[in-house]
């Protein structure tokens, strides 16, 4: 039986509420209680695990290491003429600002769910 | 006009007496924004909690968030935009036409109800959602619901708030405006953030195939968007950073699976009111976090020659 882990306060990252008085429950690999959360945050919280249910990366859909497919992203980013950085929105505002940076030095254009 | 007449949620919370939800669906997409921002919590100057408190919802039909109302008003759809003029002459005093208020399916005398229980409210507050700004009229019908509620601030307290959906959006506008001083789709190509919705909007761009590389993290447009863009990401090379992987990931050259953002991956999100959060997660991701990989792109993309901008032979400015 896997020790469990109590997290007072955590954050939903489900819908632009971010409540942030979520207690979790976690079991090793999985979070087994989502105290306060609503039905779409615990639904959240419970479908992302830990396990390694991917591979690391894929490049041309086969599995490769991060390393590689980090190496073809900055290739193909740098050889275009107007690369597109879209998304941002589940991802932390740290990544977001990686994002503008990386946007910048390819020259491309930087967009997220907000202009759908 | 420009600016936003807002507040944080919990000056909704402690205040606001007075509270529209229109082309929104909090029941069943924001299901604790009654409960724990707007309707039932007691404030500190509604010591009543949802007694005290006035609930008016507008939209195309009635959904389950009706049953929390005291008000719904049934807007034709499309017409938004109309309703929201004919409200503001309203405010204003200013005559309206019957007959075309009557195209909102609406008549002039629910509109001036509206209007008369607005301006009696100690402090107003109105949430857009999805059904008023990405239907007939899009940013329009944002940009007149914000003008109502600024208006209105001759008369009492007043303020408006979009309902955002996915969980860091909200933080994606804040971190693009104090970046490039633009809120989305910005490009970058000439060296300098350049604005234009329309234009630089990712669903214009791929539908028109004006990108030749996609990066794509914290989304699924595979899933989402239009048949013709989605063909567009599945030409050129696409990149995507998921926890999973996503229908876009299927089409892309290139995927690397990152830790979920708040389940596992620590940082800031932003709530829909623009207030910044920390995030504690519960486990520990095999998987490097979105902000890794991000890095690591661009330590890589930074080992080779500058890029520099043509810009007509003229120096370049990166």
């Amino acid at each position: 039986m896997p020790e469990l882990k109590i997290v007072k306060n955590a954050t939903c990252t489900f819908c632009g509420c971010v409540c942030d008085d979520i207690e979790l429950h976690a079991e090793g690999e999985r979070i087994v209680e989502t105290k306060r959360a609503c039905s779409l945050g615990e639904s959240w919280f419970k479908n992302h695990t830990a396990e390694r249910l991917y591979p690391d990366a894929l490049i041309d859909g086969q599995p490769a290491t991060v390393a590689a497919a980090v190496e073809a992203a900055a290739d193909y980013l740098y050889r275009a003429h107007m690369p597109l950085v879209y998304g941002l929105s589940n991802v932390t505002c740290e990544a977001q600002r990686e994002a503008v940076f990386l946007a910048e030095l390819i020259g491309g254009v930087i967009d997220s769910h907000t202009s759908l | 006009m420009g600016g936003k007449v807002t507040c944080t949620l919990g000056e909704v919370k402690n205040r606001a007496d007075f509270i529209i939800y229109w082309g929104g669906n909090p029941a069943e997409c924001h299901p604790r924004h009654f409960t724990k921002y707007t309707l039932t919590q007691k404030g500190k100057f509604v010591p009543n909690g949802r007694k005290g408190r006035t609930m008016v919802l507008v939209d195309i039909r009635e959904t389950p968030s009706g049953k929390a109302a005291d008000l719904f008003l049934q807007v034709r759809p499309g017409k938004d935009f109309e309703m929201v003029t004919a409200l503001r002459a309203l405010v204003k005093g200013q005559p309206v036409d019957r007959e075309r208020v009557a195209e909102t399916g609406l008549t002039v005398e629910q509109l001036q109800d509206l209007v008369n229980q607005m301006k009696a409210a100690k402090f107003g507050v109105l949430f857009f959602g999805m059904g008023l700004s990405m239907t007939r009229g899009k940013h329009m019908n944002s940009a007149a619901v914000l003008a109502l509620a600024a208006e209105l601030n001759a008369f009492t307290k007043f303020v408006a708030m979009p309902m955002r959906g996915h969980g860091n959006v909200t933080g994606a506008d804040v971190v693009l405006r104090y970046t490039t001083g633009y809120p989305f789709g910005i490009n970058l190509c000439r060296g300098y953030p350049r604005f234009n919705p329309g234009e630089f909007s990712t669903v214009d761009l791929l539908v028109r195939g004006d990108n030749d590389a996609a990066l794509i993290l914290g989304a699924d447009p595979g899933a989402t968007m239009p048949q013709p863009a989605i063909e567009h990401l599945a030409r050129i090379p696409t990149i995507v950073l998921d926890p999973k992987v996503t229908h876009t990931s299927r089409l892309a050259k290139v995927h690397i699976t990152t830790a979920a953002t708040g389940v596992s991956a620590p940082g800031t999100v932003y709530r829909m009111d623009e207030v910044p959060l920390p995030l504690r997660p519960a486990l520990k991701s095999p998987y490097p976090t979105d902000e890794e990989v991000m890095r690591r792109i661009r330590e890589e993309v930074l080992k080779k020659p500058a890029w520099l901008p043509a810009t007509n032979g003229r120096a370049a400015i990166a």
